[in-house]
C-alpha cells in the first residue's frame, strides 16, 4: 500500500531524483530513534526532579529548594532539545502545550508583586491566584479548588477561558514556583522565591504554603504522566513513529519542517528577537530562573541533531544512525557542508549567548533598552538561525520535498498546520 | 491625501503582468514603499505643528493605507524593519503599558529621535500611534502636555523608519533580488530562490489575514473576542484584510505572465464578502449572523491563497519557504 503510494506520489510528481526508498527510511528511523531517547531522557529527568520536589515538600528548607531547582536546570537540557519534533510531528504539537506552555500570567497561580497588575483585557483570570482561593468563579462556573489536583489544573486551570497565557501545567508553572517572580528588571538575578514559601505552621512566608506544595506536587506528578504518554508515542509501537514512517518523502519533509520552524518562526522571532525588540526583562523564555540562555542553547542543539542524526543522552552515551546530512551528501556535497557550517555558525552564536550569561550577563540584561553588546549577542543567534533556515529551504528543494503539499500529505509550508 | 495605493485595484488590471520578480519590485513594492515614505513625512511634518489627534487622524489612515500595501513583507530590510513598524497582535499588552511607563516616568527620551529609535518597539509605529490618537486612555492631551511631545516623537520616528526602510530596499535589497544568481550573491543563490521567497510573502500575508487579522477576532463560536480586532480603536480592521489581500493579489499578477481566472475570481468573491461586514471594527461578532459573514470573509481570503497556490505555484512548480509567523 505505502510502496504503490510511494511510486504514484513519484509519477506524479515526476520526482526522477527522489531519495531511495531504502535510505530514506534509514533516515527517518534514526529520527525517531533519537526522538524516543530525547523524550525517555526528558521523562527520566522528570522522575528525578519530582523525587527532588517531594523532598522539599517533606522536609522545607533552602537546601532542598536548591536541589528541587538544579534537578529542575538539569531536566530542561533533554526537554529542550525535543522542541525540534514539535513542528512537522501533529502529535507532538497538539500535545506539547501541556508542559513547555509560554509566556504564561503567572498571577493566575500564585501571589505576585503589586506592579504585576490585575486582570487585563486579554485575561481576566491573570490574576486568579489558585494557590491562596481555595473557590473561585471560572466563565461563570464555581470551581472547588479545596484540592489541587493534576485533574483540576489540567481540565479546569489550564487555558482556562481560552487564553493561552493561563498556562497552569508544566515546566514553567514549576519554575515558577521554585523561583517566584524575577523583579530584578535587567539588573542582575533570577526569581528569589525562599524555602520558607513551603515551610509548614508559623515559618509559612506569602501564607498559604500548604497549597502552595499541593499545586507543586500536583504539577509534578502530571509533567511525568504527560512525559510518560509522549515517551510511549515514539517507542517500537507508538503512533508518533508510525506516522512519521507512513511516507518517506512525508516524513523526511516533515524533519526539515520541524528544523526550520523552530529556527525561523518561533526561535529567531518570536523567542529572541521579539524580546530584544520590546526591551522586557520577562519576554525571555524562562523568565524566573534566568535560564533562558540554556533554553535557546538546547533548541539549537536539538535542530543540529535532527540534521546529523545524533544525541548524546543523558547518560553520555550516543545515539545515532544515517543522518539528513548523508542523504544530501550523496546528492549535493557543497550544500551538505553549507548546512553543517549554517548550524556550527549558529551554535557558536548560541554558545556566545550561553557562556556571556554563564559568567553573569544574564538574558535579561542583554533585552534593556541601549545595551549594545547584549543586543549583538542576540541578534547573532537571530541571524544564525534565519541563515540556516535558508539552507534548509535549499535541502527541501534539493530533496524534491517542495511540491508535496499539492498531494494533500503533510505539508511543509501550510502554516496552518503549524499554527494549531 | 491621496495615496498611490488606492489605485492599487485598478494597476492589477489594467498592466499587462510580465514573468518575473522585477515585476513585483517595480510595478509593486517599489512604488508603494516611496509611497509609504512620503505618507508618513507628511503625518510627522503635521505633527511637528500640531498633536491635536482629530487633526492628526486624516494623516495616520493615509500613512496606515500607504503601510499595508507593503506592510506584510519579511524579507530583506523588512526581516527585522517591519516589526517596529507594526507590532501586532499585542497578546500581553505591551503597548498600554510601556506608554502609560513613558508618561508616568516622563522619560526624556521624546526629547531626542535619535534616542527614541532605541524605544522598545511596543511604543513604535503604527499601534502606539493609534492609542495615542484613539484610545480614550490616552488621547486626551493638551499640546504643552508630555504626551504631545511622545505623539510627535512616535510620529518622527515612524517617518524615519519608513525612510530608512523605503531607501533599504530602493537602493540595497532591490539589487539583492534582481542578481539573484549571479556570482556574489550570496542571499538567494538562483533565480528560482528570489522567486520563491517573493512568493512565500503572498501566502504569508494571505496566512496571516486569516489567522490573526480574521482569526483572532473571531475566537470561537462561545468566545468570540472582539477585542482582539486589529486596529480596532481606528476602525480599520476590515479596512487592513481588504488592503492586505488586494495587495497579496496585486504582487500575484505581477509574478504571473499567464491568467490566473481563479485567482481572479477569488478575490472578486472576497471583495464581496468584504462589502457585507458591517461593523468596520468587527466589534459586532457576538452577534452569530455578523460572526458567519466574518467567517465567510476569512473563508474567502483561504480560498484565495489556495488559488494563487495552484495558479502560480503550481504552474511554476514551486512551494513557498518557511513563513516568519510560524510558531505558536
Amino acid at each position: 500500500m505505502t510502496r504503490l503510494f510511494m511510486t504514484t506520489t513519484a509519477i506524479a510528481l515526476g520526482l526522477s531524483g527522489a531519495v531511495q526508498a531504502q535510505s530514506a527510511t534509514d533516515v527517518l528511523n534514526t529520527y525517531a530513534d533519537i526522538a524516543a531517547a530525547k523524550y525517555e531522557d526528558s521523562l527520566i529527568a522528570a522522575r528525578t526532579l519530582d523525587a527532588a520536589l517531594d523532598a522539599l515538600i517533606a522536609a522545607p528548607s533552602a537546601e532542598n529548594l536548591q536541589a528541587a531547582k538544579s534537578a529542575w536546570l538539569a531536566a530542561r537540557v533533554p526537554y529542550q532539545q525535543t522542541e525540534v519534533f514539535r513542528f512537522g510531528n501533529a502529535i507532538v504539537d497538539d500535545w506539547e502545550g501541556k508542559v513547555n506552555a509560554w509566556p504564561l500570567d503567572e498571577g493566575l497561580i500564585d501571589y505576585v508583586d503589586t506592579g504585576y497588575g490585575g486582570p487585563t483585557d486579554e485575561n481576566q483570570l491573570a490574576a486568579l491566584n489558585v494557590v491562596a482561593n481555595p473557590t473561585f468563579t471560572l466563565s461563570g462556573t464555581e470551581i472547588d479548588a479545596t484540592n489541587i489536583t493534576p485533574a483540576l489544573l489540567e481540565e479546569q486551570l489550564h487555558e482556562a477561558d481560552g487564553v493561552e497565557a493561563n498556562v497552569a501545567t508544566g515546566y514553567h508553572a514549576i519554575e515558577f514556583l521554585l523561583w517566584g517572580q524575577d523583579l530584578n528588571g535587567h539588573g542582575d538575578g533570577a526569581g528569589n522565591r525562599s524555602w520558607t514559601d513551603y515551610a509548614q505552621g508559623d515559618d509559612c512566608t506569602n501564607g498559604n504554603c500548604d497549597r502552595r506544595a499541593q499545586y507543586l506536587a500536583a504539577a509534578t506528578d502530571l509533567l511525568v504522566s504527560d512525559l510518560e504518554w509522549i515517551a510511549g508515542q515514539w517507542t517500537a509501537e507508538g503512533d508518533a513513529r508510525a506516522a512519521l514512517l507512513e511516507n518517506e518523502q512525508a516524513g523526511l519533509a516533515a524533519m526539515l519542517t520541524g528544523m526550520g520552524s523552530l529556527s525561523y518562526g518561533e526561535q529567531a522571532g518570536e523567542r529572541m528577537r521579539l524580546g530584544l525588540m520590546l526591551n522586557d526583562p520577562e519576554e525571555e523564555h524562562d523568565c524566573f530562573s534566568d535560564n533562558t540562555h540554556n533554553s535557546h542553547y538546547y533548541d539549537g542543539l536539538g535542530i543540529q541533531n535532527v540534521y546529523l542524526g545524533e544525541y548524546v543522552r543523558i547518560d553520555g552515551t550516543l545515539v545515532s544512525g544515517p543522518s539528513l546530512s548523508d542523504l544530501v551528501a550523496a546528492k549535493d556535497s557543497a550544500l551538505d557542508a553549507e548546512m553543517k557550517t549554517k548550524l556550527s555558525n549558529t551554535m557558536l552564536a548560541l554558545g556566545r549567548i550561553k557562556s556571556a550569561a554563564e559568567a553573569g550577563f544574564s538574558y535579561d540584561q542583554m533585552l534593556e533598552r541601549g545595551n549594545a553588546a547584549g543586543e549583538a549577542l542576540v541578534m547573532g543567534g537571530v541571524n544564525g538561525l534565519i541563515d540556516q533556515t535558508q539552507s534548509i529551504e535549499r535541502v527541501v528543494a534539493t530533496l524534491e520535498l517542495d511540491q508535496i503539499e499539492f498531494e494533500g500529505s503533510d505539508s511543509l509550508d501550510d502554516p496552518s498546520a503549524v499554527f494549531q | 491625501m491621496k495615496t498611490p495605493f488606492a489605485t492599487l485595484a485598478f494597476c492589477a488590471l489594467a498592466l499587462p503582468a510580465v514573468a518575473d520578480v522585477n515585476d513585483v519590485l517595480d510595478q509593486h513594492i517599489l512604488p508603494y514603499f516611496h509611497g509609504f515614505a512620503v505618507a508618513t513625512d507628511t503625518l510627522a511634518d503635521q505633527a511637528s505643528e500640531t498633536c491635536d489627534p482629530a487633526l492628526l487622524k486624516p494623516a495616520y489612515t493615509d500613512a496606515f493605507n500607504a503601510w499595508m500595501a507593503i506592510g506584510d513583507l519579511r524579507i530583506g530590510p523588512s526581516e527585522s524593519g517591519a516589526l517596529s513598524i507594526y507590532f501586532w497582535p499585542d497578546k500581553r499588552g505591551f503597548t498600554p503599558r510601556t506608554l502609560t511607563r513613558l508618561i508616568d516616568e516622563k522619560d526624556p527620551v521624546v526629547q531626542d529621535a535619535t534616542a527614541y529609535s532605541e524605544v522598545s518597539i511596543a511604543a513604535r509605529g503604527f499601534f502606539a500611534l493609534e492609542q495615542m490618537l484613539y484610545d480614550p486612555a490616552f488621547a486626551d492631551y493638551g499640546a504643552d502636555s508630555y504626551s504631545c511631545a511622545l505623539t510627535a516623537a512616535i510620529t518622527a520616528d515612524l517617518a524615519a523608519q519608513a525612510k530608512t526602510l523605503a531607501d533599504a530596499w530602493a537602493k540595497e535589497f532591490v539589487v539583492t533580488i534582481r542578481t539573484a544568481g549571479q556570482p556574489g550573491n550570496t542571499t538567494y543563490l538562483s533565480e528560482d530562490e528570489a522567486l520563491r521567497a517573493v512568493y512565500t510573502q503572498i501566502l504569508s500575508s494571505l496566512e496571516f489575514t486569516s489567522v490573526q487579522r480574521l482569526g483572532q477576532p473571531l475566537g470561537t463560536f462561545d468566545r468570540p473576542r472582539p477585542a482582539r480586532a486589529e486596529a480596532r480603536r481606528s476602525e480599520r480592521s476590515l479596512k487592513n484584510v481588504l488592503l492586505a489581500s488586494e495587495s497579496a493579489y496585486a504582487m500575484a499578477g505581477h509574478l504571473a505572465d499567464w491568467d490566473i481566472p481563479h485567482t481572479d475570481a477569488a478575490m472578486s468573491r472576497l471583495r464581496d464578502a468584504a462589502t457585507r461586514i458591517e461593523d468596520p471594527a468587527f466589534q459586532d461578532i457576538t452577534d452569530p449572523s455578523a460572526r458567519f459573514r466574518l467567517e465567510a470573509l476569512q473563508i474567502a481570503v483561504q480560498d484565495l491563497k489556495t488559488a494563487i497556490e495552484g495558479e502560480i505555484g503550481g504552474h511554476l512548480g514551486i512551494g513557498a519557504g518557511f513563513n516568519s509567523q510560524d510558531g505558536d
